[in-house]
């Protein structure tokens, strides 16, 4: 039913387009009954998950940014710009490290004088807390235990009238 | 003697395939999650796969075990698995520590290097039932004039 109607293999060459539609058949038929399933499970889930169901597993607590405003002001909290891409010029937290997933090592070598792991940090990215709490992993790791992640990210942080200054050349 | 392997293969690759899907049928939510760790697919998008996925499966199993559309169906799990190993990469290069999610969607086989060389595997044999023109007793004949 789903091969060419003859008993002779087909010659080289000309069976990529027969096994295509017999895959795109079959894809069908599977996207079919998942319809059909999905309409006859009265548990079903529903079709589109919201993201708050699937809490992301941070790897460092979350910190409010009124929280993170009060410790920016005692001063105490080292502030790191966990963005991937972040140019001269961008805006960010005055006087935030920056440190990126893709340049860890690298990034956590630079600022070898200037922060240690008996510091206190927050980390901020921009909305996607996936490469910040990669980054926050990725310190843990190397011990240092005092890590937080800004919740929000920038945004929240500029929307609740955080300071804001641009990045410099050499800093990156 | 090649009717035979692939027929073999098609077994093989078919109960392997039919086998997978089992548990993520029955538990749709388990494996949303089982999903979801790979960071991968869109939250919107979560449900829609794991709805999707096990039918899937165990469509192009079960065209594999009874000989139904042979190189279609080799065809769809080669290319399941190569996403499979896709997505197993990106897992192992971003350090996650997830459960592949492959067979059992509460906890199972960790993401690793060995989850690699065994799709690997599975790759392989999906070629004799996609290549070979002997389609090793299949059902397709009954269809045929």
């Amino acid at each position: 039913m789903l091969s060419a109607p003859s008993s002779s293999p087909a010659p080289a060459g000309t069976w990529w387009p027969a096994s295509l539609r017999e895959a795109g058949l079959l894809l069908l038929v599977a996207v079919l009954v998942t319809g059909v399933s999905w309409i006859l499970r009265s548990d079903g889930l529903p079709l589109t998950a919201d993201s708050t169901g699937y809490e992301l597993e941070l790897a460092a607590p979350l910190i409010g940014t009124e929280q993170a405003l009060e410790l920016f002001a005692e001063g105490e909290y080292l502030f790191v710009d966990a963005r991937s891409a972040v140019e001269t010029g961008e805006a960010t937290i005055p006087g935030a490290f920056l440190i990126r997933a893709e340049t860890f090592d690298d990034d956590l070598l630079g600022y070898f004088d200037f922060m240690g792991p008996e510091d206190h940090f927050i980390l901020f990215g921009d909305g996607n807390l996936l490469p910040v709490s990669d980054v926050a992993a990725r310190l843990m790791e190397r011990g240092y235990d005092n890590v937080f992640i800004l919740k929000g990210g920038l945004t929240a942080w500029r929307t609740a009238g955080g300071e804001i200054s641009h990045r410099t050349g050499d800093e990156s | 003697m090649k009717g035979i392997l692939v027929l073999a293969c098609r077994l093989f690759v078919g109960g392997i395939f039919i086998y997978a899907s089992l548990d993520k049928l029955g538990h749709p939510q388990a494996f949303a999650v089982a999903i979801s760790h790979y960071r991968i697919v869109p939250y919107p998008l979560l449900h829609f796969f794991a709805h999707l996925l096990p039918v899937v499966e165990i469509v192009t199993g079960s065209a594999l075990v009874l000989g139904i559309g042979r190189r279609g169906a080799a065809l769809l799990a080669a290319a399941m698995t190569v996403v499979f190993m896709a997505a197993i990469t990106s897992a192992l290069i971003r350090n996650l520590d997830i459960s592949c999610g492959c067979f059992n969607t509460d906890g199972g086989h960790a993401v690793g290097i060995d989850l690699l060389w065994r799709d690997g595997i599975l790759l392989l044999l999906c070629l004799p039932p996609l290549l070979a023109r002997n389609p090793g007793f299949g059902l397709d004949r009954l269809f045929r004039k």
